[in-house]
Order: structure tokens, then C-alpha cells, then sequence
């Protein structure tokens, strides 16, 4: 057993964040690579699903994530007082 | 209280970049003025060239440093907007704003793997690089796997190794930077490319990572004015609306119906190496908004894993990771970075559809004797041509020859707005592209100078360190302009070359030297070596077939090289030794977000040594 509970605990949910957001990013592209056929005959402010999802839809829900990345590890970092310098 | 905690930012940066932004609008619109008060268009642009490079000048001179800590990481008190800023400069760069908004001309729907490859690139690096490159405080990246594996050989390696991909990038970005020069200035292709050397060594040189920030700061603000004023003002002509992004989707069935009139007819994808358009003048075939016309579905994905890779594992991008105050500022100026490349990549293809539309449109209704003028203006920069090969007295797409580069500066032209707009872009253009030439300038010299000149002379006395540096700098920048003097490149192509190359080296042995305990300098020169063998190979070959059908083609190459270097480096670390207490009590603290820099922290140990 570990000396250090706490900080493998910080170690092991930092990995955990970092790969569910990797997961979220590249299944959400895979997804509307597969279907973007099928997503381009539905409209969406007047664009093509498909063509939307991949010119704005991803993009901004990259920046979405990204942002939350930064906000849910910093309470990582700050829950085991490991964040002195937030 | 840490000295990080004194890390402070200026406060009035957000003043001064407000005045620098107020005087460039300023600068526009007196332009503007002076154009209908009947200036020749030739001195509207060089004012609209000359004045923001001679401001960009003036604010390297007022970040001149002698600090090795502010020449090589800006003091660490780059806030991070501002890093994010010059994060998505140097990750877009000239290439993007020329090149990738041409292939989206050219290619619609298939060219949006670049931008969306762009955007999770950096988060990727973001995540699994950026923060732990921060905490070790290392002023390159090879310095930081030098420290991990306590092996000046591997820091050496990846230093020589960081050749293929930062000097690609600075060469095509010079390129760029002197295409522009020489359109609008009366400088010979050669002379351009001399004073780019020239600018991007001086802003490196006086100033370092300091100087480069505050200037490509600058410079991000003029491309961001630049690209979206014309923009904006063509989406209010077609739409009515000042929100392009929203809007160009209204524009579709216009589009659709003016490809069909002009002969544009869906297409069957070809391979990847050939359907990317390249820089000479050719025609738009495939429809906008038909998905995986050009490129296939697999090869969509390879192209978006590839330049994803790449990016986040770019070392002009990683050289960035210990420029602001403390890795928690590190990660938020990432997602800033993300922002600002997802909000370029979200108006990119309204940009190439507007220009779409605008050419099609007139083409379609003139006859071939009596085309428009913007279509003989963009002729005369060599940037169109039309052939009416069929000679039925009307031009169809196919005979309608446009460069990949210039579909940028198209747009002002086509949409007939006043000359100072296309400087305008012109001038959005060259700023993008000094500030990623001057990046990639300092990545590559601040190395060479850091982890290979001073692993031979490791004095440590202030002046010899910058002196080092400045002579590097000099130095790589004079062969990049002499090697593009005479060579012709693709940007493009070379900017995806780059990209690979980052991706095949570099990312495998980031991946486990951060990640992995377990790792060792034998796991980590095996991963270096065989991901840079394997990119040789993709571009020695050059996409030929290798066994049967087989092609290794750059793009490939990149993801077998990332995945021969990922069982290299796995194979190499369990036959090697099992790394040293020391490493694994570095590899253990780069997991802590808090307290100083690895690196400022051993200065200080050894300064303290020292002085005893």
C-alpha cells in the first residue's frame, strides 16, 4: 500500500480527467466523421449537419472542454492543497 | 513568499495593447481616407506594410533584455491570454492564413480535418504535456527530457532532432512572410526573403522569448483586424449581418446552384498526396459542401490524427510551456490558445466560401471577353488566370485557375471593396507570419545554443549564454534565407511535412518520458530514433509504393513512426536499466502543480553552492 494515499489519489484523478477528456475529444470527431453523410441531410441554421459539426459544432465544443479541463483540474489541484499557486 | 509569487505581470498590458490596437485602426482608416482622397495605391500599401513593422521593431527594442531567465522564458510572467494569443500565431502561422484558407476553397468540407487537427492538437498537448513541461521550468523541451533521464546525450539528440520540424516551419513562414513583401514593396523575391531574416533575427536577438512575445502579441492583434474586418464587411454586403460565421450557411443554395451553372460536378476521392491542392494556379472541381469528395474518409481521419499529433508535439509550441507565472496560468493560457485557433478555424470557411460564391457569381454571368476587373487585378499579382479551352465564349470552373495562396487577398477584390482592404489583409498575413517565423527562429537557435554548443562549453556566466544565443540565431537565420533564396518550397506541403515529423519524433518519447515511471534514456533514444528513421524513410520514398500497393506517405509515416517510436521507447526502457532514485523523485515532482520550477529551483541550489 501506498505511503502517500493522498497523493496517488490526486495522481490517479488527474490521469482519470486526462484521459476522459482525450476520449471525449476524439470520439466526438470519429462519431461525426462516420456519420457525416447521413448527419448532411438534416438542416441546421441553414448549413448541413455534418458540414456544421465539423466548420463550428467541434470547434467550439473543443473550446468547451478545454476550458472545463482547466476549471475541473485546478479543483484537483486545490482539494489536495497541492495548488499553492492558483 | 515563493519567488513565483513575485512574478508579476505588467499591469498596464491591457492599456498598451489597447493603444496599439487603437493606433492600428487608426492607421486603417487614415488609409482609407487618404485612398479616396486619391493616394496611389502603391503608397497606401507600403504605409499599410512599413508602419506596423517598424511598430513591431519598436516594441522588440522595448523588451530588449540581458536576463537569461527573461531572453529564454519572458520572465515567466506572460499572463495567459497573451500566451494563448501567440500560441495560436505560431500554430496558425502564414501557412494557415494563406494556405489552409485556399485549401478550403479548393477542397469545402475535406480540408476541415487541418483546422479541427489544429484545435485538438493543442488541447492534447494541453493535456498531457504542457503543465509537466511548465513544472520542470526547462528553457526548451529537450532540456526538460535531459533532465528527466539525467542524460545530456538524449538532450543533445532531441535538440538535432528538433531540425526536421522547426526549420520546415521557419522556411516556409519566411516564405510567406517574403511573398508578401515582394507583392506589395518594389523587393526582388530574394531581397524579401533577406529582410524577413533580418526582422525576425533582430525581434529574436534584442530580446529572446521576451521580445518574441510582446511583438508576436502585436502581431496577433493586426492578423486578428486584419482577417476579420474584410470579412465582416463582405458578410454585411451578402447577409446584411456583421457575423460571417453565423451567416455564410445562407449563402448554400446560391453556392450550390452557381457550381452546377459553372460545371463543378460531384467528385470521387483521390489519394490524399495528390488531392491537397498545391501553390500553382489551378481549377476548383469539387462541389463546396460535398463530404469526402476529395479525400476518403480514412484518409480524413489519418490527415487529422497526423497534424493532431503533430501539434502537440510541435517544439516550437512546447518552447511556450514556461513563459507564464505557474502551471495552473500554463494550462488556462492553452485553453485561451484553443479558443483563439477554434475562433480562426470557425471563420476560415465562411472566408473561402464568400470568395467561392463572389468568383463563381461573376464567372457565371460574364462572358469571357468581358470578365471583371478584380479578375484582372488578381491576375496582375499572378494570384488567377482564366482559359477558355472549350472556347464557347463563357468560363466554366474548370477553366478558371486559381492559387491556392492567394485566396485570402481574393476576397477584398472580388467583393470590389477599397485597396486598402486587401493591404489590410495583406498586412493581417505578414504579421501572422513574422511572428511564427520568429518563433520557430528562437526554437531552433535557443536550442542549438542551449542543449548542443553549451553541452561542449557549459560556462555558465551570463554574457557567453546570450551571446551564444544571439550568434545561433544570426546564424539560423542566415541559412534559412540563403536556402530559400534559391529553393522553391510548398508551404503546405512543408507545413505538413513539419507537422509529421513533430508527431513521428517527438511525440512517443514525450508521451512516456512524462507519463511513464518506468521509462529510461535507452527507451527514450529508441523512441527518438525510430520515429525520426520512419519519417526519413516517408519522405525519402517520397509516396511510393514500398511493398506491393503500400505507399508510405508523410502522413502515414507519421502515425507508424509515433507507433514504432511508442514500442521502441516500451521495448527499450524494460531492456535498459531501471531509472535512478533521482529520476524517479523528478518524475514524481513534475506531478506537483505547486511550488517553484524544477529548473529555478536547482539554480538556486547551485547559486547557494556556489556562494558558500
Amino acid at each position: 500500500m501506498s505511503e502517500q494515499p493522498g497523493r496517488d489519489r490526486h495522481r490517479w484523478k488527474t490521469f482519470s480527467l486526462a484521459i476522459a477528456t482525450l476520449i471525449i475529444v476524439f470520439a466526438a470527431v470519429a462519431a461525426v466523421v462516420a456519420f457525416a453523410g447521413q448527419l448532411d441531410k438534416i438542416g441546421f441554421l441553414r448549413f448541413p449537419l455534418g458540414f456544421y459539426l465539423m466548420a463550428q459544432g467541434l470547434l467550439i465544443g473543443m473550446v468547451a472542454v478545454a476550458f472545463w479541463w482547466t476549471r475541473v483540474q485546478e479543483r484537483i489541484d486545490r482539494s489536495f492543497s497541492e495548488g499553492e499557486e492558483i | 513568499m515563493s519567488p513565483s509569487r513575485r512574478r508579476q505581470a505588467n499591469p498596464h498590458l491591457g492599456a498598451y495593447y489597447g493603444i496599439l490596437t487603437s493606433a492600428f485602426v487608426s492607421l486603417v482608416v487614415s488609409l482609407a481616407m487618404f485612398e479616396q482622397l486619391g493616394w496611389q495605391e502603391m503608397w497606401v500599401a507600403r504605409a499599410m506594410i512599413l508602419v506596423p513593422l517598424a511598430l513591431y521593431l519598436v516594441i522588440a527594442l522595448g523588451a530588449r533584455t540581458l536576463d537569461v531567465e527573461d531572453f529564454f522564458a519572458s520572465g515567466r510572467r506572460v499572463p495567459p491570454v497573451y500566451n494563448g494569443a501567440v500560441l495560436a500565431a505560431v500554430l496558425i502561422g502564414g501557412t494557415g492564413f494563406f494556405a489552409y484558407t485556399g485549401t478550403l476553397f479548393f477542397l469545402g468540407f475535406d480540408a476541415l480535418a487541418i483546422g479541427l487537427a489544429w484545435t485538438a492538437g493543442l488541447i492534447v498537448s494541453g493535456i498531457l504535456f504542457v503543465p509537466y513541461l511548465r513544472k520542470a521550468g526547462a528553457y526548451t523541451m529537450p532540456a526538460l527530457l535531459g533532465q528527466r533521464f539525467r542524460s545530456r546525450i538524449v538532450r543533445a539528440i532531441a535538440s538535432v532532432l528538433q531540425l526536421p520540424p522547426a526549420s520546415l516551419l521557419l522556411a516556409a513562414e519566411i516564405k510567406v512572410a517574403a511573398l508578401i513583401l515582394a507583392m506589395f514593396l518594389p523587393l526582388s523575391h530574394q531581397l524579401a526573403v533577406a529582410c524577413v531574416a533580418i526582422i525576425i533575427a533582430c525581434v529574436t536577438i534584442v530580446g529572446g522569448m521576451r521580445s518574441l512575445t510582446w511583438s508576436a502579441s502585436a502581431q496577433f492583434v493586426v492578423s486578428a483586424v486584419g482577417f476579420a474586418v474584410p470579412l465582416i464587411i463582405v458578410s454585411v454586403l451578402l447577409t446584411n449581418l456583421p457575423a460571417p460565421q453565423l451567416t455564410y450557411g445562407e449563402m448554400f443554395e446560391s453556392l450550390k446552384r452557381l457550381e452546377i451553372v459553372t460545371g463543378v460536378s460531384p467528385s470521387a476521392p483521390s489519394e490524399l498526396a495528390t488531392a491537397l491542392p498545391r501553390e500553382q494556379p489551378r481549377p476548383s472541381a469539387k462541389p463546396f459542401l460535398q463530404a469526402f469528395g476529395a479525400i476518403s474518409q480514412i484518409d480524413f481521419l489519418t490527415l487529422f490524427l497526423c497534424l493532431t499529433l503533430g501539434a502537440a508535439a510541435l517544439p516550437s509550441l512546447l518552447a511556450r510551456s514556461d513563459v507564464t507565472s505557474s502551471v495552473a496560468d500554463q494550462r488556462r493560457s492553452v485553453a485561451w490558445g484553443v479558443f483563439f485557433v477554434a475562433l480562426f478555424a470557425i471563420s476560415a470557411p465562411a472566408l473561402a466560401a464568400f470568395v467561392r460564391l463572389l468568383m463563381f457569381q461573376d464567372i457565371a454571368q460574364a462572358p469571357a471577353n468581358a470578365l471583371p476587373s478584380w479578375l484582372n487585378d488578381l491576375s496582375a499579382y499572378r494570384l488567377l488566370f482564366t482559359k477558355d479551352a472549350n472556347t464557347d465564349g463563357a468560363i466554366e470552373a474548370t477553366e478558371l485557375f486559381v492559387a491556392r495562396d492567394g485566396i485570402v487577398l481574393a476576397l477584398p477584390m472580388a467583393a470590389r471593396l477599397p485597396f486598402v482592404c486587401t493591404v489590410l489583409t495583406a498586412a493581417a498575413g505578414l504579421a501572422i507570419a513574422l511572428a511564427a517565423a520568429a518563433s520557430h527562429l528562437f526554437t531552433l537557435a535557443g536550442s542549438i545554443a542551449d542543449d548542443v554548443i553549451r553541452l561542449v562549453d557549459p560556462r555558465s556566466e551570463v554574457l557567453p549564454r546570450l551571446m551564444v544565443a544571439w550568434v545561433a540565431i544570426a546564424a539560423t537565420a542566415l541559412a534559412a534565407g540563403v536556402f530559400l533564396a534559391f529553393a522553391e518550397i510548398d508551404v503546405m506541403q512543408v507545413a505538413i511535412m513539419a507537422f509529421a515529423s513533430a508527431a513521428a519524433i517527438f511525440f512517443p518519447v514525450l508521451l512516456l518520458a512524462i507519463w511513464w515511471r518506468r521509462c529510461n534514456w535507452l527507451g527514450a533514444m529508441l523512441a527518438l530514433g525510430l520515429g525520426f528513421a520512419t519519417m526519413a524513410a516517408a519522405i525519402a520514398f517520397g509516396g511510393a509504393p514500398i511493398v506491393g500497393q503500400f505507399r508510405l506517405t508523410t502522413v502515414f509515416g507519421a502515425l507508424i513512426g509515433t507507433a514504432l517510436g511508442l514500442i521502441g521507447g516500451l521495448i527499450g526502457s524494460l531492456l535498459g536499466p531501471k531509472p535512478t532514485p533521482v529520476e524517479q523523485a523528478y518524475f514524481e515532482e513534475l506531478r506537483d502543480p505547486s511550488g517553484d520550477a524544477l529548473y529555478d529551483r536547482a539554480q538556486r541550489r547551485a547559486a547557494a553552492t556556489a556562494s558558500q
